[in-house]
């Protein structure tokens, strides 16, 4: 709460804030800039995301803030404090959310050095700065909110630059290395419980292609990571035991996006691969592969300066192998209608229609296995942003 | 599942999609600005030796996409205030992208660390001030402005 205090208590201190520093452009300059954000979610048949969404919650807020600073042409540094509360999640407790160094040598080769958002497909970097886009849940066959602490950002270095290939577009890429930090905290209660999740490293790149035709690129990314991990099982009954087991994993993701004048499109079609292997129980934590499936179109048109609809249809299968079953696979029809006050303020209101759980987790819903669990059913959203 | 054919079923409506609102009657296809007709005009300092500029490289230096001139000069942009028709019909023409969208652009750029936008201004002078102040400043003004003691160039 005191965050969040402190979070409108920016937002409302003179836009002076929000502009850099000092003259522009004269010697080292710094910006800041933040968000606030607040939503309210109400579902039907399960809860999604949170454990109360079924009966209507508002533990749906994020808070940023950031300090940016150009100390030479070059040369950039810095960092974004953030605090988020999402059901049992976040509880608004603050952390870097990226800090970095910035030196750009030339377009076509800069690094990065740091705890940078990790680039996989083409909002994750972005995923929770509701302000960048049209949806109030990007698609969460790609972008799940659940998992934002695996996929949202490295600590480590990137390696990035911008080629120009004239008449035949440029070239956008980004390659990275590092490791990722995975917090415990959060997790549904349960008779099993995740009680360590380190990870080796975690390493990949993207590469975009911008055509030729204005607004349409498209490309690729990869990201492959190694996790330590340690399950503690406790079931009625029986002796409780930790299974430790190592768990690689590759992720890909087919990029395509048009944004032009007020279009938007984008088409992403992905799939993870993951492992467990060197169980130290293979009865409790089988070695199994397991390869999910990840795809959604999206379309947005801004209708008017204030006034921005878009529709999605995201879709994903949790096991490309074990189709069966409602919760197999996840379908998620989506409509949003974005609303900009001003420049500083949206509102946005978002219906879902999903069919099939694939993507619900159950430990929200009592541990009902998902196959049991209301196949068809809804999501409704509000949620509002200013930011600066 | 997704088979083979329904994702290529997936990439052809998708290019379809694209290529429909690409060239789809009323949007724009590139759009001749000349330095001395039109109702904005793009300008840089009188020592950068530019004249011309191509379009797409300008957008990219709005953008933050491409920093420097051909001369190796650190290219420094300057816009005017979201609501200033000059910005509106540069953001068109040039950037091709509505201001709006623009600034989703640099929402996702602020808050993920990678970049700042250019600084806004409030009027043509200002832009003039801040194209004087550096060689590689670039801005672009309303067809009103006085454009004496700045550079103007064209597009092509």
């Amino acid at each position: 709460m005191r965050c969040l205090i402190a979070g409108v208590t920016l937002l409302w201190t003179p836009l002076a804030f929000a502009a850099e520093l000092g003259a522009p452009g004269e010697g080292p300059t710094v910006e800041m800039h933040g968000f606030v954000s607040q939503g309210a979610i109400k579902t039907t048949g399960n809860n999604y995301l949170l454990g109360t969404s079924k009966r209507g919650s508002v533990e749906f807020a994020e808070i940023g803030a950031n300090f940016s600073g150009q100390l030479t042409d070059r040369l950039r540094v810095g960092f974004q404090l953030f605090a988020s509360k999402l059901g049992s999640n976040g509880n608004f407790n603050v952390k870097a959310d990226w800090f970095s160094l910035d030196y750009r040598w030339r377009d076509w080769l800069g690094l990065r050095a740091g705890r940078v958002k990790l680039p996989f497909g083409l909002y994750n970097d972005t995923s929770d700065i509701d302000a960048a886009r049209v949806p109030v849940l990007l698609p969460q066959s790609v972008y799940p909110l659940a998992d934002r602490d695996f996929l949202l950002a490295q600590t480590g270095f990137e390696l990035y630059g911008f080629i120009n290939l004239s008449s035949a577009g440029a070239l956008e890429y980004r390659l990275y290395g590092g490791t990722i930090y995975i917090p415990l905290s959060g997790q549904a209660p349960g008779p099993v419980q995740v009680t360590a999740f380190n990870a080796d490293y975690v390493a990949g790149g993207r590469l975009f292609w911008d055509t030729p035709v204005d607004g349409l690129r498209v490309g690729a990314s990869v990201q492959a990571l190694h996790l330590d991990v340690a399950v503690n099982y406790a079931f009625p009954m029986t002796t409780a035991e930790t299974v430790t087991a190592d768990v690689p994993a590759l992720l890909w993701v087919g990029s395509l996006e048009y944004a032009a004048h007020d279009w938007l499109v984008a088409v992403e079609y992905s799939r993870w691969r993951s492992k467990v292997v060197d169980s130290s129980n293979a009865m409790l934590l089988p070695n199994m592969a397991t390869v999910s499936e990840r795809a959604y179109s999206l379309v947005a048109y801004r209708v008017r300066r204030w006034f921005q609809p878009g529709v999605y249809y995201s879709r994903m299968i949790r096991n490309v192998d074990m189709t069966e079953g409602a919760g197999a696979a996840q379908h998620d029809l989506a409509g949003t209608l974005r609303f900009d006050i001003n420049t500083f303020w949206l509102v946005k209101l978002e219906g879902h229609f999903m069919h099939g759980t694939g993507g619900v987790d159950p430990g929200l819903n009592g541990g009902a296995a998902r196959d049991t669990l209301p196949n068809n059913w809804g999501v409704f959203l509000l949620k509002t942003t200013a930011y600066f | 599942m997704l088979t083979r054919r329904s994702i290529g079923r997936w990439a052809a409506a998708a290019l379809v999609l694209t290529a429909a609102f690409t060239w789809a009657p009323g949007n724009p296809g590139p759009a001749p600005v000349s330095a001395s007709g039109g109702t904005y005009r793009v300008v840089v300092n009188p020592a950068n030796p530019v004249t011309v500029v191509d379009r797409k490289f300008l957008s990219d230096v709005f953008l933050k996409k491409s920093t420097r001139w051909d001369g190796g000069d650190s290219a420094r942009p300057v816009d005017l205030r979201p609501d200033a028709v000059a910005r509106q019909q540069f953001s068109d023409d040039v950037l091709r992208r509505s201001v709006g969208a623009v600034k989703a652009y640099w929402q996702q750029l602020v808050f993920s660390g990678r970049d700042v936008p250019p600084p806004e201004v409030d009027t043509d002078e200002q832009v003039i001030r801040y194209v004087l102040r550096f060689t590689g400043g670039v801005g672009y003004v309303s067809g009103a402005a006085n454009l004496d003691r700045v550079k103007p160039i064209s597009i092509k």
